[in-house]
């Protein structure tokens, strides 16, 4: 285990040293800072009673405090889901193929290290990137709000999560393509697809009916089932953090599979690291 | 190597089967169900308009001493010219035609008919009138009741027998106090007193009062005349099922004594308060607090909204999902010296409430068509 927690260390090191991604975080920080500076809440037994931004009041209505800041906390989610994952394949995509760069990866075949624990170290390297990052804008989101409100949901957070659990599908995919070809443009292409096709397989079973019925309609579904279920997580996402009913079946099962698929085409680009000649 | 490597590729079309498999699982293939939305009466609607319109019927010529061409009357609405004038007063219209052909009219008339419909048709048998046909518009005010729609068909000759007639204006009539004969439940026949006043406007309207003097002041407004003051509900104001004006008291008289001070400053604070009801889906409302102090009137409002998610959060904790859910959609919007408050039963809670209702009126009609 330790080499792969070596080179997920590399991983983040290399992160660290990214003007892009210190900026970004500077970005959330000012603008939790701002957003705590300038956002007064006037809870009364847990009705928002007022809200003022910048010392204008936002007539919002009176009403409780969680179902007050339920489109805050869905559109959070949203934004963190969605915004993180698609940062996320911006980031990223150079880790993989600069990690595989002529030079570098002979120099690290050359270690006592299995071509597994460089795929593994690197997968685990990003997605320890994007938890840090998700929790941290969600994190500083949920203390802001809790510390004015009083109202402490753990919905945001658990919405966090699930966008790391569905970048793991997106990242598995850049880094089994950078397995293939050393390019971190096809790598962010890739991934952006994966992104674009999981939000239509969130969606498949209301898309199917486009569909005329018989073979077309049968593939479409067929191809669907493996994509991972981006937009149902991430609207699975926005409920948990506005705290409703959840419109999927179950969403344990649903970000295992997700997960799972992650896993299973990471297994494919394993196969390919391993019979690599470099 | 070679075997290694294989093993990987097995393992990947493994995790990507299982994979698949748990993701049709956990999503279900069932499409999303649709969040309940509730619309809020707030404003008249364009049918409420045409409804409005519709209803301007009555064409009173003004009295002068002719000294004056007097200029055409715009028509108008008799039943809103029935409706108290004045600071103070209360008046509740309940658009039963309307709420009879809602979903929740479909509910409320199961359990008007759980007995199968007897009591009903015998009432159509006595009067003459069908309510669910003939009855357009109920009006509940703090002296008695305004019925409008039509009446032709009634008997009225019959239902107030010995009672004194005498001819108030034109097409109007008063039915004084005075015996009736009263039939029981096992058809034996009584004698008995009915204290209680009805007057009648053209077979239109139907007003029914503790007292002479209060029907005769209602039909006298009907007939132009009257105080000068606007009726307590103005034609902009006619949206919903149900909508009016009721005194503070009243609205007073309804918090849970739990809430005795929150009681206590509507009292104080509020002058008058306007009631809206949607029904033609979920049952929607929205009160409108006016108060001539806007600090207090903010204040309450803030009170009123607190109380609120109070009772929600209690609600919840109770395990009470109706309740909750109704509470979901309370709100408070306020504005200077005046605040609306929205309040929402979603109707499948109350199809859920009232389905025993169904249930008895379905037993009751199968009793009666046996022989």
């Amino acid at each position: 285990m330790r080499p792969v927690l070596g080179i997920a260390g590399y991983v983040l090191r290399e992160a660290a040293s990214r003007k892009f991604i210190l900026a970004f975080l500077i970005g959330i920080t000012l603008v939790l800072f701002v957003l705590s500076l300038s956002l007064k809440l006037e809870v009364l037994d847990g009705a928002l009673a007022a809200t003022r931004l910048f010392g204008e009041e936002m007539y919002l209505g009176i009403r409780a405090v969680d179902v007050a800041l339920r489109p805050l906390f869905m559109a959070s989610a949203y934004v963190v889901f969605y915004g993180g994952i698609l940062f996320g394949i911006v980031a990223c995509s150079d880790f993989a193929p600069s990690l595989l760069s002529p030079g570098r990866i002979e120099h690290l075949l050359a270690l006592p290290l299995q071509r597994w624990h460089i795929l593994a170290g690197t997968f685990l390297g990003v997605m320890t990137l994007a938890l840090c990052g998700s929790l941290y804008g969600s994190v500083g989101l949920w203390l802001i709000f809790g510390v004015k409100t009083g109202y402490w949901p753990i919905g945001p957070l658990v919405a966090a999560l699930l966008a790391c659990g569905s970048f793991a599908a997106v990242y598995a995919v850049m880094l089994t393509t950078a397995t293939l070809v050393r390019s971190a443009a096809l790598c962010a292409a890739t991934g952006f697809l994966t992104f674009v096709a999981g939000i239509i397989a969130g969606y498949r079973s209301s898309i199917a009916p486009v569909f005329e019925e018989g073979l077309s309609r049968k593939l479409f579904l067929a191809v669907t089932a493996v994509i991972p279920r981006l937009s149902a997580l991430a609207t699975a996402s926005a409920d948990l953090a506005a705290s409703q009913p959840l419109g999927v079946k179950s969403l344990e099962l649903l970000l295992a599979g997700v997960v799972v698929f992650g896993l299973g085409v990471l297994a494919v680009g394993l196969w390919r690291f391993e019979g690599k000649d470099y | 190597m070679n075997r290694r490597r294989g093993m990987w590729l097995v393992l990947a079309v493994v995790l990507l089967g299982l994979g698949a498999g748990l993701m049709v699982t956990g999503q279900g293939d069932e499409p999303r169900p649709e969040r309940p939305q509730v619309e809020f009466p707030r404003r008249m609607r364009r049918d409420d308009w045409k409804r409005a319109e519709q209803r301007r019927t009555q064409v009173v010529q003004p009295v002068d001493a002719g000294t004056q061409a007097a200029e055409p009357q715009r028509p108008r609405d008799p039943v809103l010219a029935a409706l108290p004038r004045g600071a103070g007063r209360s008046a509740v219209v309940i658009e039963a035609n309307a709420l009879r052909h809602s979903p929740i009219g479909e509910l409320l008339l199961d359990c008007l008919m759980r007995d199968g419909g007897k009591r009903l048709d015998e009432f159509r048998r006595v009067s003459g009138v069908d309510p669910l046909q003939d009855l357009d518009r109920l009006v509940i005010t703090d002296k008695g009741l305004v019925l409008s729609g039509n009446f032709s068909n009634a008997k009225f000759k019959e239902l107030f027998q010995e009672r004194t007639a005498s001819d108030y204006g034109p097409g109007a009539k008063v039915y004084e106090p005075g015996s009736v004969v009263v039939t029981t439940e096992n058809g034996s026949q009584r004698r008995g007193r009915d204290d209680g006043v009805v007057g009648t406007w053209n077979d239109q309207l139907l007003v029914v009062g503790d007292n002479p003097e209060s029907v005769k002041e209602v039909l006298d407004q009907v007939h132009g005349g009257g105080s000068n003051e606007p009726p307590v509900i103005s034609e902009g104001s006619t949206y919903g099922e149900m909508y009016g004006v009721l005194s503070v008291e009243e609205i007073a008289k309804l918090i849970p004594k739990e809430q005795a001070d929150l009681a206590q400053r509507l009292r104080e604070v509020a002058s008058t308060v306007e009631l809206h009801m949607d029904a033609r889906s979920d049952v929607a409302m929205v009160a409108e607090i006016r108060g001539a102090d806007e600090r207090k009137v903010t204040d309450l409002g803030k009170s009123l909204g607190a109380a609120l998610s109070v009772a929600r959060l209690k609600a919840q904790a109770e395990g009470n999902k109706d309740l909750a859910q109704m509470l979901d959609f309370a709100k408070v919007l306020p504005g200077g010296s005046e605040f609306k408050m929205e309040l929402a039963v979603p109707l499948d809670a109350i199809k859920e409430r009232l389905a025993f209702c169904r249930d008895e009126r379905q037993a009751g009609e199968a009793r009666q068509e046996k022989p």
